[in-house]
């Protein structure tokens, strides 16, 4: 992610008259942040691994090492931690690419709608945005009714406009996905249309000008003017909801619990499952750095759009 | 303007779409179990009743009103904690020299590649030996650990003009003044922007208070909601009573934060 500058940038940092007894200052600063980065991001990885490579029971205070052996577990067929891993892996990764096209097609044809001056103008962002705000629970019990298997305001839709008979949504393999997909498309879209606005907002007028001087028709100007220059924040807005789409839980969890069997269970319902649920905490950290390595696509990705800000400017 | 007509009435059909689910919240909270679910269906509650609310603000179960002031404690701690740590963190990093300050800025900044779900576990176990289970401090402490803050805020504090500060060290200020009456200062729509940021990120937090914190008088907002869908699992009048009760704060804090919230998500999102 990047900031905008306010104010124009001194290049380098004129270094100040070297004070011996204020060497310390910059540490003491640093020192409270350090402390907590340190036991609530370094400590907890390296814990993770230590617990991952043994038997962790609470009420066994001896906890036996047995190496790779959760690891293992994961490409042994037949154990239940490698069916439902990549089982539930493969749902989230079925979500990200179902919602991921449509977050970033939608979101730019809402921003493309409203970039230009119209009357309502602040009223239809707030409303596109407006969901966003509401709280996963909310939002996931909301879309369960929407979608109830009998009288959801889908179904009762479908039987005032088609006189058609109700889909069990929630209980259908398959079809369970819709409530999740288009409430998650409902909920995050606001977000990604504000920073396309922002994004479009940027785009000097004159550009189009030249162009339709020059003949070019709106979709020869959107297409060779318009895109081009989205490509940074399309990029940012890819990774960031590729990477929200992954950590799918709240959502399914609320909508249909991961259900009907396991459908729409998300790998992480499944790790929180195996970890609080069954209290096998030593294979679901396994999991989670399995899982974490997988991920470690796209967090890169992230921390790469970052480095380019810091370095760049 | 006729131009812009066929533009205009697809975005007041969009509008509709999108405002159809919370209407349908609305109005099914107005109406009676038999209501909610009858056939042909009711768009306007034809016996409109607050019963819902009734209900769910006296439920025996669990208290919405004492959730939302959870939620409410938990997340301005959390705020006010976590923009001070990273301003003082940030500050340092953006206008001190001394060994090691790139390396520090790096490494923490890296930290954000690792996902989450890999210290999910491994933190519970600690918050278990700690005795936090159930307790704030774990809602609260192991998120400070964050970095974000910490970018963000050194991006904005590099760009602020020097001469200022020299101005205010021949003055004789000490680095805690000049950060206090001169960066600060200048810095307040960074501050905010971080500041609704993190209370949002507390706010809706999910996944972790939802094992963390267990005891229903104890628990968040959007952790307690989530009993009552257990609770009165197709009960819609209810539910759609609590969720509307449970989206007013939001609303509410949306309406006021809203200027913050769009101009940060177009400041943090790409410069261009």
């Amino acid at each position: 992610m990047t900031v905008t500058q306010a104010h124009p940038r001194t290049d380098t940092a004129p270094a100040p008259r070297p004070r011996r007894r204020l060497v310390l200052e910059p540490y003491l600063y640093l020192l409270p942040h350090a402390l907590l980065f340190f036991l609530f991001t370094v400590y907890p990885i390296g814990y993770g691994l230590y617990i991952s490579v043994h038997r962790w029971d609470l009420l066994n205070p001896v906890k036996a090492f047995v190496g790779s052996e959760f690891y293992r577990n994961l490409f042994t067929p037949g154990t239940p931690q490698a069916d439902f891993f990549w089982h539930t892996l493969w749902n989230t990764t079925f979500f990200t690419i179902v919602s991921v096209p449509l977050l970033l097609a939608a979101a730019l044809g809402l921003a493309l709608l409203l970039h230009r001056p119209i009357f309502g103008r602040a009223f239809f962002r707030a409303v596109f945005f407006m969901p966003g705000i509401l709280t996963v629970s909310v939002m996931g019990i909301l879309w369960r009714w929407m979608f109830d298997n009998q009288i959801g305001l889908v179904n009762a839709a479908r039987d005032v406009l088609l006189n058609a008979q109700p889909i069990p949504w929630l209980s259908t393999e398959g079809l369970a996905w819709v409530p999740i997909v288009v409430g998650t498309v409902w909920w995050t879209l606001g977000f990604n249309m504000t920073l396309y606005l922002a994004a479009l907002g940027n785009v000097p007028l004159s550009l189009y000008e030249a162009a339709s001087l020059d003949g070019a028709t709106p979709w020869q100007s959107f297409r060779f003017i318009t895109l081009p220059l989205l490509a940074p924040v399309t990029l940012f807005v890819f990774v960031t909801t590729a990477l929200a789409s992954f950590q799918l839980f709240g959502q399914s969890l609320v909508i249909t619990g991961g259900g009907p069997s396991r459908s729409t269970q998300s790998v992480i319902q499944y790790i929180t499952e195996e970890g609080f649920s069954n209290s096998q905490y030593s294979s679901a950290t396994a999991m989670g750095f399995a899982f974490g390595l997988i991920m470690l696509i796209f967090t890169a990705g992230q921390f790469s759009i970052m480095a380019r800000d810091v370095k760049g400017n | 303007m006729p131009r812009d007509l066929p533009r205009f009435v697809l975005l007041c059909v969009l509008s509709v779409i999108f405002l159809a689910p919370v209407y349908w919240m609305l109005s099914t909270s107005l109406k009676s179990e038999a209501d909610a679910i009858s056939l042909p269906v009711q768009w306007i509650p034809t016996h409109p009743t607050f019963d819902n609310y009734r209900e769910i603000l006296t439920s025996p179960d669990g208290n919405i009103l004492r959730w939302t002031g959870n939620s409410l404690y938990v997340a301005l701690a959390f705020t006010v904690l976590h923009v001070a740590l990273c301003a003082l963190t940030a500050y340092p990093l953006a206008r001190m020299r001394f060994p090691g300050r790139n390396g520090w800025f790096w490494l923490i900044l890296s930290s954000m590649m690792i996902p989450g779900i890999v210290t999910l576990i491994p933190t519970y176990i600690m918050m278990l030996n700690f005795g936090w289970i159930n307790s704030y401090h774990a809602l609260i402490w192991p998120g400070l650990s964050g970095v974000f803050g910490v970018f963000l805020l050194r991006q904005f504090f590099v760009g602020i003009p020097r001469e200022l500060e020299e101005a205010a060290r021949l003055d004789g200020a000490n680095s805690l003044l000049i950060l206090w009456r001169i960066i600060l200062p200048l810095s307040i729509p960074a501050l905010a922007t971080l500041a609704v940021f993190a209370f949002m990120g507390s706010w809706n937090n999910f996944l972790w208070p939802l094992y963390t914190v267990t005891d229903v008088d104890k628990m968040t907002l959007p952790v307690g909601i989530t009993t009552f869908s257990q609770r009165y699992v197709t009960e819609y009048g209810k539910l759609m009573a609590a969720t509307t009760l449970a989206a007013v704060p939001a609303l509410i804090a949306y309406l006021i934060a809203q200027r913050f919230l769009e101009a940060g998500l177009s400041t943090t999102g790409l410069k261009e």
